[in-house]
């Protein structure tokens, strides 16, 4: 068996022995579960709320409620996979070039004719399959939830949008768990291995978007997108970070791929953005040195 | 008093951890500086707007958009309240593990120590860390409110400031106790770690996320209320038609520590509307459940930790 297909495979079997991974892909497959639930609730009760402010005669304007699309109600999703998702692929990231570090196998593995190209692409895979898995589960379970409300079954259109925005949230989640295997890779210390991911996507996450568009932190956590500002600041800035907050861009792309009517446009170019940072962060992580792979940690 | 000492000269000498100081004083400075830069853009366009009313010679122009120097800081208390808890959780983390990793721990424990004397050193040397980092990041975020943002601060401001600061400090030492108290309590050091990150997910991010996400003015961009042209007391009246409703997404939100430390916060900096210029009095009286909750929410994590860091749970097993 080739060193890539084994490699994959253990990577597999590490993640079904781990019982803290499957804590973290509990805590996401549980909230993509209840995130449809969610939305419906509260959809509803919103609709009530402008009932009662048209029965009131206190508004003329339209219910912008009246004839959402059924994936509508997955739009929380898009929320959990930059939260729970990232940071789940990351441990996992993390975790996959650490256990070997931890355990000193890496030099009894680099004894025999292995080439680290194949090792870590094994491992890359490995990850890869064990994301995807988790969120066709999470897939499924979505296209069931919002089958259930909307009281019929999802169209082939809808549910085909439902595949793409899961591909996207693949190639984010990958984003993560390649740079945890860079972090398990380079880092002196556990510790450093965990938190420089976690410090990346915050700056990812939060930092760049604000520097763009003066969304405040707990601002971006809302599905709903934020009115944003214009002029030669914001004009400037967010050409230049736009493109670098591969978490926004993948909230756009998966927008527009849940005909969430808030955003408009074509989810192309984010797509195109978010494949350009995997198969960069995939090279870093592949190229590898085989000395970098034998250090050991400090602790 | 040993162990704290100890435990601020290793943070002295610890790059990792002022890296994170570093950048959570970065992140605040931003926050700010992206703050003023939106308020001139906001001024820059009322003088427009006034412009062309005053040229076309029709209409009374609206009052001006007045800066609040405090409310600069809205993004700064969110960078506490999300990158401030995980910060902490890691320095708690590293504390347990760095003499379980050194072999430090087994030479403490062979000496005639009390029973609280390690956790209890722990927790008072990072409190005091803690300390330290609030003061500068107040004091920092004071002066790039004046400097950057071009606000006056009033000597009530610095009250609010004060204040606010020691809500800060209670909430770090919350999540940091916390993270002592689990990774004492697991076997394997790294799952300490991640359960105290998953509690950081839960109560930092998805619960706050989920009650915010379910509030009937959140769900267009810029506000429902506003977009249907509702008048604020119309909104709290039809509102309070759906109490029921209500009262499952604030049970959600007062569920989480971090969204007290929000509300406290938000209300004594004045970054809430409805408390912003009020006496500091009426705002204790408004947010005193919070602040009772945020105060018995870090003792109760204190004690946690003194509890759960034993001799016992300390020599049970090395990752």
């Amino acid at each position: 068996m080739s060193v890539f297909v084994t490699s994959a495979r253990q990577e597999m079997l590490s993640v079904r022995r781990a019982r803290i991974a499957h804590l973290l892909l509990a805590v996401f497959l549980g909230m993509v579960s209840v995130s449809s639930i969610i939305g419906w609730v509260t959809t509803t009760t919103v609709t009530k709320v402008y009932d009662r402010i048209l029965a009131d005669e206190l508004t003329t304007a339209p219910n912008p409620f009246t004839s959402i699309p059924a994936l509508y109600y997955a739009r929380n999703s898009v929320i959990y996979v930059v939260l729970i998702g990232a940071l789940m692929a990351i441990v996992l990231g993390v975790q996959a070039t650490l256990r070997d570090r931890k355990s000193a196998t890496t030099s009894l593995i680099l004894s025999r004719p292995v080439r680290t190209t194949a090792r870590l692409s094994g491992q890359l895979a490995g990850l890869g399959i064990v994301i995807l898995t988790v969120l066709a589960i999470s897939t499924f379970i979505s296209w069931a939830a919002i089958s259930i409300i909307t009281g019929a079954l999802l169209g082939p259109d809808a549910t085909i949008r439902l595949i793409g925005f899961a591909a996207c949230a693949w190639l984010l989640l990958m984003v993560f768990a390649v740079t945890g295997m860079v972090a398990g890779i380079y880092s002196k210390r556990e510790t450093t291995a965990l938190l420089v991911p976690f410090v990346l996507w915050s700056a990812l996450a939060f930092v760049l978007p604000q520097l763009g568009t003066a969304a405040r932190p707990v601002a971006l956590l809302n599905p709903v997108p934020i009115p944003l500002p214009t002029g030669g600041y914001f004009d400037l800035v967010s050409a230049i970070t736009g493109p670098l907050s591969v978490t926004e861009q993948f909230k756009r792309a998966a927008s527009i791929l849940l005909q969430d009517n808030n955003v408009t446009g074509d989810p192309l170019l984010s797509v195109v953005i978010l494949i350009a940072f995997f198969i960069v962060a995939a090279t870093v992580v592949v190229l590898t040195p085989r000395r970098r792979l034998r250090s050991a940690l400090d602790n | 008093m040993t162990v704290a000492q100890k435990e601020l000269l290793d943070l002295r000498r610890d790059r990792l951890f002022a890296v994170l100081v570093s950048f959570l004083t970065a992140v605040t400075l931003i926050s700010v500086a992206v703050g003023a830069v939106a308020f001139r853009s906001q001024l820059d366009a009322y003088n427009l707007y006034v412009a062309d009313v005053a040229a076309s010679g029709s209409g009374v122009a609206p009052a001006a958009p007045q800066l609040f120097p405090l409310q600069l800081l809205r993004g700064g208390i969110e960078y506490l309240e999300i990158l401030g808890a995980l910060f902490a959780i890691v320095l708690g983390y590293g504390t347990i593990a760095k003499e379980k990793h050194r072999g430090t721990l087994q030479l403490f424990l062979s000496r005639p120590v009390s029973r609280f004397a390690f956790a209890g050193g722990k927790i008072v040397g990072l409190a005091l860390v803690w300390l330290i980092v609030v003061l500068l990041i107040t004091a920092v975020s004071t002066l790039a409110v004046v400097t950057i943002g071009g606000g006056a601060v009033t000597g009530t401001d610095l009250s609010r400031l004060a204040i606010e600061a020691g809500f800060v400090w209670f909430y770090l030492v919350f999540w940091t106790a916390l993270a002592i108290g689990l990774t004492a309590l697991t076997a394997r050091l790294s799952t300490g770690l991640i359960v105290a990150l998953v509690i950081w997910l839960a109560f930092v991010l998805v619960i706050p996320q989920i009650g915010d996400t379910m509030h009937p003015d959140n769900q267009v961009p810029g506000g429902l209320f506003a977009a249907l042209q509702i008048k604020k007391p119309d909104e709290l009246a039809v509102l309070a038609q759906f109490a029921g409703f209500d009262g499952i997404r604030n049970g959600l939100e007062v569920s989480s520590v971090t969204k007290h430390f929000e509300r406290l916060s938000f209300a004594f900096l004045g970054i809430k509307d409805q408390y912003n210029q009020q006496p500091i009095q009426v705002v204790w009286a408004a947010m005193l459940p919070s602040a009772i909750t945020l105060t018995a929410a870090t003792f109760a994590s204190v004690i946690f930790a003194l509890a759960a860091t034993t001799r016992r749970t300390l020599q049970r097993k090395q990752s």
